[in-house]
């Protein structure tokens, strides 16, 4: 096995136990998981959660980062170990495009999914095209809104929940041996100018992202909508969460990974301070246009 | 896993108005111990001098589309358009293997995302702003304010001769497949409670509209409808409404619903005689 954690994309959070798989993408007005005005460079997430005898992958990535995916995810675990995907937004390309490849090139023992057709979601020609029929022998084992798995027989039990704010489905998990939250398509609202990153906030680093910048980040994305809404219900949601376990590290799925207490204290208070702000009872819901920057 | 859901025939392709065509079949979806039916559809438009696929349907469904296309298309104007709503997979998943089959053809739309998902098309991606319109041949094709919508990067379509509005998740709604109702227009589908099964999607599908304000959203679709003298609605999870001044209201009253009654409780882990987790990761 190659040791490729020393690679630019591969970032190694928790010793042996968790990596991250870091992508770049320019940011041009053709990424939809940031503003349209922004510029710049972020990179998508992959999670590779590792344990002696067992693997789960966070995300299967777009299908242009495929063969750089394959190499990261093949520099850390032999094929032969068994491999379980977990896609976090089962409509998005960079959740699930790469299921069909992984599936035929990995030995993948299952997909996690809630929805027990899901493999007839995942095909997007890759092996069915040339005949295969790899979609058609994956195990998928549903899960419900809230549970916990274990990886591997060795005892590291992960949490699954239905995440508390969404667009779509979505899903966020809680890695108690690594203390990760993996936060999906929330907390993604940090970029750089350089495809060079860095790709990690941690403790101690010059970190400039204020309240207005969470604010117009998430008006302006996918969470276009929240204004005027009861984001205090929302934000109840969160906590449930947030409250309930010890994270020291946040992992979304575009975006610097967030770690240390300080960071993640940071980033969770500004969140939530702009959801509160957001709130019915000190704004108004509206129509609010497509191109409406706020 | 079965490769089809259904059981019976495919009433799918149907003509919904001159020269635009309904394709795909239903999806069946797994909710609150019953089957739904829903729609994950594909469109034709064959215009004078081109014709335009709007969606890529299911990925489930990429066979049976791709051979309704070849049949539909024989003898007519080629496919030189592809124009996709938005990026969730159940709207845009087909859009590589469109590409490979008709090499002519160039996506169009808000093309966020795709040039990452397949890189090899880029030089084929063509970006649309509000008001852009696309001449097919005797009928345009305009991309217009999506006014329902969960990512931010959605476009609705308009076809300009017959008047024809293909508003993606818009107007979503399941039906009853044991009423018959797959592959009726909806006011061909009496039984078809709009309001419940518009709410039933709200849970599903758009859940930002259970917090919003649908009020707002309602009196825009007005608008907007009436600005744009829509004749057909073409959603892409709801049956093809033919008859808007009849059909609308029941609609907006279903997205008034949804929006105030509370979530149904998708994933409950309760659905049929055996313990399998009912699902909102079932449609797009």
């Amino acid at each position: 096995m190659l040791d490729r954690t020393r690679s630019r994309n591969v970032a190694e959070l928790s010793a042996d136990k968790l990596f991250a798989l870091q992508n770049p993408m320019r940011l041009d007005g053709r990424v939809s998981a940031y503003p349209a005005s922004a510029r710049g460079y972020s990179v998508s997430n992959c999670f590779l959660l590792r344990q002696p005898d067992a693997a789960w992958l966070i995300d299967t990535g777009f299908g242009g980062d495929e063969p750089a995916l394959r190499a990261q995810i093949e520099s850390l675990i032999p094929r032969t170990l068994p491999l379980s995907l977990l896609p976090l937004r089962h409509n998005e390309f960079m959740s699930i495009q790469n299921v069909e490849p992984f599936a035929a090139y990995f030995n993948v023992k299952e997909c996690f999914t809630a929805n027990p057709d899901a493999a007839l979601w995942f095909d997007f020609g890759a092996g069915s095209d040339k005949g295969e029929d790899t979609l058609l022998r994956l195990k998928i084992t549903t899960i419900s809104r809230e549970e916990t798995i274990p990886i591997g027989d060795l005892g590291r039990p992960v949490i699954v929940y239905q995440a508390p704010i969404r667009l779509i489905a979505t899903r966020w998990i809680y890695d108690a041996a690594t203390k990760t939250l993996f936060s999906s398509d929330m907390f993604t609202h940090t970029w750089r100018e350089s495809a060079e990153g860095p790709w990690i906030i941690q403790d101690g680093d010059d970190d400039p992202t204020d309240f207005d910048h969470v604010r117009s980040f998430l008006l302006n994305t996918r969470y276009w909508w929240l204004e005027g809404v009861d984001t205090a219900k929302l934000r109840a949601g969160m906590d449930m969460i947030l409250s309930k376990h010890d994270i020291e590290t946040i992992a979304p799925a575009y975006g610097c990974v967030l770690r240390g207490r300080k960071t993640v204290a940071k980033h969770v208070k500004l969140v939530d301070d702009v959801l509160r702000s957001l709130d019915r009872s000190v704004a108004t819901s509206r129509y609010v246009g497509r191109d409406e920057e706020r | 896993m079965q490769r089809s859901t259904l059981d019976r025939p495919n009433p799918l392709p149907r003509e919904v108005a001159p020269g635009v065509f309904w394709l795909g079949e239903c999806l069946e979806q797994r909710q609150q111990g019953k089957i739904y039916h829903g729609c994950n559809a594909a469109f034709l438009i064959v215009g004078g001098a081109a014709s335009m696929l709007v969606e890529t349907g299911h990925p489930k469904d990429f066979p049976i589309i791709e051979a309704q296309l070849k049949r539909l298309l024989a003898g007519k104007p080629p496919l030189k358009y592809l124009f996709v709503t938005h990026q969730e997979t159940p709207h845009s998943g087909g859009l590589g293997r469109v590409l490979s089959r008709y090499p002519e053809a160039v996506l169009c739309g808000d093309v966020s995302d795709y040039h990452l998902a397949f890189p090899e098309y880029e030089h084929r991606m063509r970006a649309m702003q509000e008001g852009d319109e696309i001449d097919l041949g005797g009928r345009g094709f305009r991309a217009v304010e999506p006014v329902v919508r969960d990512m931010r990067t959605t476009w609705w379509g308009f076809e300009t001769r017959e008047r024809v509005l293909f508003p993606g998740d818009g107007f979503a709604y399941s039906h009853y497949h044991e009423d018959g109702h797959c592959g009726l227009v909806a006011e061909e589908a009496d039984s078809l409670d709009l309001q419940d099964t518009t709410a039933v999607f709200a849970d599903l599908a758009l859940w930002w509209t259970k917090w919003a304000d649908m009020r707002n959203y309602c009196a825009r679709l007005d608008a907007l409808i009436e600005a744009l003298g829509v004749k057909t609605v073409a959603p892409t999870h709801g049956l093809v409404i033919t008859d808007v001044a009849r059909t609308m209201p029941k609609v907006k009253e279903g997205l008034l619903y949804g929006s105030r009654v509370a979530e149904r409780g998708t994933n409950d882990a309760s659905f049929g005689k055996k313990a399998v987790p009912a699902s909102d990761e079932t449609v797009g």
